[in-house]
C-alpha cells in the first residue's frame, strides 16, 4: 500500500508532539471562562508578585490567552492581534463541560428536575420509578 | 459497577475499557477510544465535531427535550436490592425503550420531511440556473455541418525491402 499520512505537517518544528505533552499543557477554555475571567480572580492574575521563574517576572499576563509576556509593549501588541481576538471569540460562547457530555448521552443528575412533566408518561402507561 | 460516558463522543465506557485523564483541578475526563483522547488533546470542541453526540444534540439532529431521555440518572446513594423493584425496573426499561424508538423514528421522519422539501427547492433552483446558461441554451454542434469521411486508397506494399542479415542485423534489398 502507498503512503496514507499527509506530508508537510511539521511546519519547520522539530518535535510536533511536544505541545501535546501533559507537562506542557496549557489551561483549558472552560478553566479560563469559569474561573479566571471572574473579576476577582482576574485582578489577582493581572497583579501578580514578582516571580523570577516566569517570563517578564510575571508582570505582563494576558488572562484570556493564559500567557505571560516580556514587556508591556508586547502585551499591548498582543491584545491588538488576531490570536487574541480569536481567543476572545471562543470564550464568548459557553464552555463545554463533562456535565454537557453526560447530558448529551442522556445521563442526568439526581435531584434535578426533568425537562418535561410526567403527565405525558402517565398517558402512555409507563411506570414511573420511585 | 458504573458505566461512564465518554467526554468527547458521549458513548458508554465500560469498566476496563478506554482511558481517563485527570486534570490538575481533579476533574476526570473519560475517553472511550484513543480517537476521542487525541481529539481532546487537540483541544477541539465536541460541539463542533460532527460525529459526536454533543454536535447532533446541539444541531437539532436528535431529540433533546423528551421525557424518555430523562430516566437514566447518576445516583450517588445506592438503592438497596429489592426483587420486586428490579423486576418492575426491567419491565419499565423495555417499555421506555419501545416508546423512545417510536418517538425517535417520528422525529427523524419529521426532520427528513423538511429536509426533502429543502432539497427539492435547491434542485429546482440549480435547474433554473442551468436553463439560463448560454452553454446549454444553444449548443454549438447544431450549426456545424457534419463532415463526411472519404475513403482514400492507399497502395499497399507487397513486400518489405528489409531482409534478415547475418546475426541480429537487418539488411536492405538493393535493386
Amino acid at each position: 500500500m502507498g503512503r496514507l499520512r499527509r506530508s508537510r505537517t511539521h511546519h519547520a518544528q522539530r518535535d510536533v508532539h511536544r505541545a501535546s505533552r501533559t507537562r506542557a499543557r496549557t489551561k483549558d477554555l472552560d478553566q479560563i471562562q469559569l474561573i479566571d475571567l471572574d473579576p476577582k480572580n482576574r485582578a489577582t492574575l493581572e497583579a501578580q508578585p514578582i516571580d523570577y521563574e516566569k517570563p517578564g517576572l510575571a508582570q505582563h499576563y494576558c488572562v484570556e490567552c493564559a500567557k505571560y509576556y516580556e514587556t508591556d509593549n508586547a502585551l499591548r501588541s498582543h491584545w491588538r492581534s488576531k490570536v487574541h481576538k480569536r481567543r476572545c471569540k471562543q470564550l464568548r460562547e459557553p464552555a463545554y463541560t463533562i456535565e454537557e457530555a453526560e447530558q448529551a448521552a442522556g445521563l442526568g443528575r439526581e435531584g434535578k428536575r426533568p425537562t418535561r412533566e410526567f403527565a405525558i408518561d402517565a398517558e402512555m402507561g409507563v411506570a414511573t420509578l420511585a | 459497577m458504573r458505566i461512564e460516558k465518554c467526554y468527547f463522543c458521549s458513548t458508554n465506557v465500560y469498566p476496563g475499557h478506554g482511558s481517563a485523564f485527570v486534570r490538575n483541578d481533579a476533574k476526570v475526563f473519560r475517553f472511550c477510544t484513543s480517537k476521542c483522547h487525541k481529539n481532546f488533546k487537540m483541544k477541539r470542541n465536541p460541539r463542533k465535531v460532527r460525529w459526536t453526540k454533543a454536535f447532533r444534540k446541539a444541531a437539532g439532529k436528535e431529540m433533546t427535550i423528551d421525557s424518555t431521555i430523562d430516566f437514566e440518572k447518576r445516583r450517588n446513594v445506592p438503592v438497596r436490592y429489592d426483587r420486586d423493584l428490579v423486576q418492575t425496573t426491567i419491565r419499565a426499561m423495555k417499555r421506555v425503550g419501545e416508546i423512545k424508538a417510536r418517538r425517535e423514528r417520528a422525529f427523524f421522519k419529521n426532520r427528513m420531511a423538511v429536509a426533502k422539501a429543502k432539497q427539492r427547492a435547491h434542485r429546482q433552483k440549480t435547474l433554473e440556473k442551468a436553463k439560463v446558461s448560454v452553454m446549454l441554451h444553444e449548443p454549438m454542434a447544431i450549426n456545424e455541418t457534419p463532415k463526411i469521411k472519404e475513403k482514400i486508397k492507399v497502395p499497399s506494399k507487397t513486400r518489405s525491402a528489409l531482409v534478415q542479415g547475418d546475426g541480429r542485423s537487418m539488411g536492405m534489398e538493393i535493386d
